[in-house]
């Protein structure tokens, strides 16, 4: 009896915090599963591990800008530093907290560095994929 | 032995009015007045400000955002109207065609970006030889703040 209650305090406690992890980016996150559903029938939920693998991949749009990492760098709790020395705010949820929660601004910049980066535009689903991750850290 | 005090000192007062002649209106150009044009165009770099490029510099970097050194920079047409209103008023050729800023830019050039100006390279020409924006603290000539501790608030003098 006394290990239900203390696994009850345990789960009290860790499902809040993750749910707290993303709870600012669901509104983001849920119009991006949306779309995902509509653009693939078979979509089932968005992949820290698919964000994580996107995030790192090297990509032959560009020279300058062959990955995501090239300006946030390997570490995304980190800060980055653009192309031309400016400073950028860590991708991480848990270092940046109003990250990936204001829809014009989140799709001006996947707008602007997909077509960078990977040189098209990024499906809904890497989109979910990568603040997916990004929240997970 | 006279003249060539003079000409020590004739060398000094023309080092020191070319310093004056090219600072003068750069060392403190205004900070970016237009609100947008201060918010998106300093994402990645400091906004430049407006005096620093002709007129029909900014229009062809505006027109090209898609493209902007190597990056896509677009933005959304509202963004654009007013970013565009603040370029064309205070460019470089904005009031005056034959402003400081201007100098030694021929009619038909079209310089791409701020480091091709001669006003730029008269005074950074040294450094650029240099390879002193290589440093790691600098990364590039677009980082004006590295040095110009002040050059986001539209201050460019040594001692900023």
């Amino acid at each position: 009896m006394n290990m239900r209650i203390a696994a009850a305090c345990v789960l009290a406690v860790i499902i809040p915090a993750l749910a707290y992890a993303g709870a600012a980016q669901k509104p983001v996150l849920d119009a991006y599963a949306a779309q995902a559903k509509a653009e693939q029938a078979g979509f089932a939920g968005f992949s820290v591990e698919r964000g994580k693998a996107f995030f790192l991949a090297k990509h032959d749009a560009s020279a300058e800008t062959p990955s995501c990492t090239t300006c946030h760098t390997n570490d995304p709790t980190k800060p980055g530093q653009t192309r031309a020395g400016k400073d950028v705010a860590p991708m991480a949820v848990s270092k940046t907290q109003d990250r990936f929660t204001d829809a014009e601004k989140v799709e001006k910049w996947f707008t602007r560095n997909c077509q960078s980066v990977v040189g098209r535009a990024c499906t809904a689903q890497e989109k979910g994929d990568f603040i997916t991750f990004m929240a997970s850290l | 032995m006279m003249p060539r005090i003079f000409a020590a000192l004739g060398m000094i007062a023309c080092v020191f009015g070319m310093g004056f002649l090219i600072m003068g209106p750069v060392a403190s150009a205004n900070p970016a007045p237009d609100p947008v044009y201060a918010k998106e165009c300093s994402a990645c770099h400091i906004a430049y400000p407006a005096q620093f490029l002709p007129k029909r510099s900014w229009d062809r970097i505006i027109g090209s955002l898609d493209k902007h050194f190597g990056e896509n920079a677009t933005l959304p047409p509202k963004s654009l109207v007013s970013i565009k209103t603040y370029l064309d008023g205070h460019a470089a050729d904005a009031s005056d065609p034959n402003s400081r800023i201007m100098r030694e830019v021929a009619a038909s050039q079209t310089p791409a970006r701020i480091t091709e100006m001669p006003f730029w390279t008269h005074i950074h020409g040294r450094l650029l030889a240099r390879h002193a924006f290589d440093a790691p603290k600098v990364k590039s000539a677009s980082n004006c703040s590295a040095c110009h501790r002040g050059a986001a608030t539209g201050h460019f003098g040594d001692d900023d």
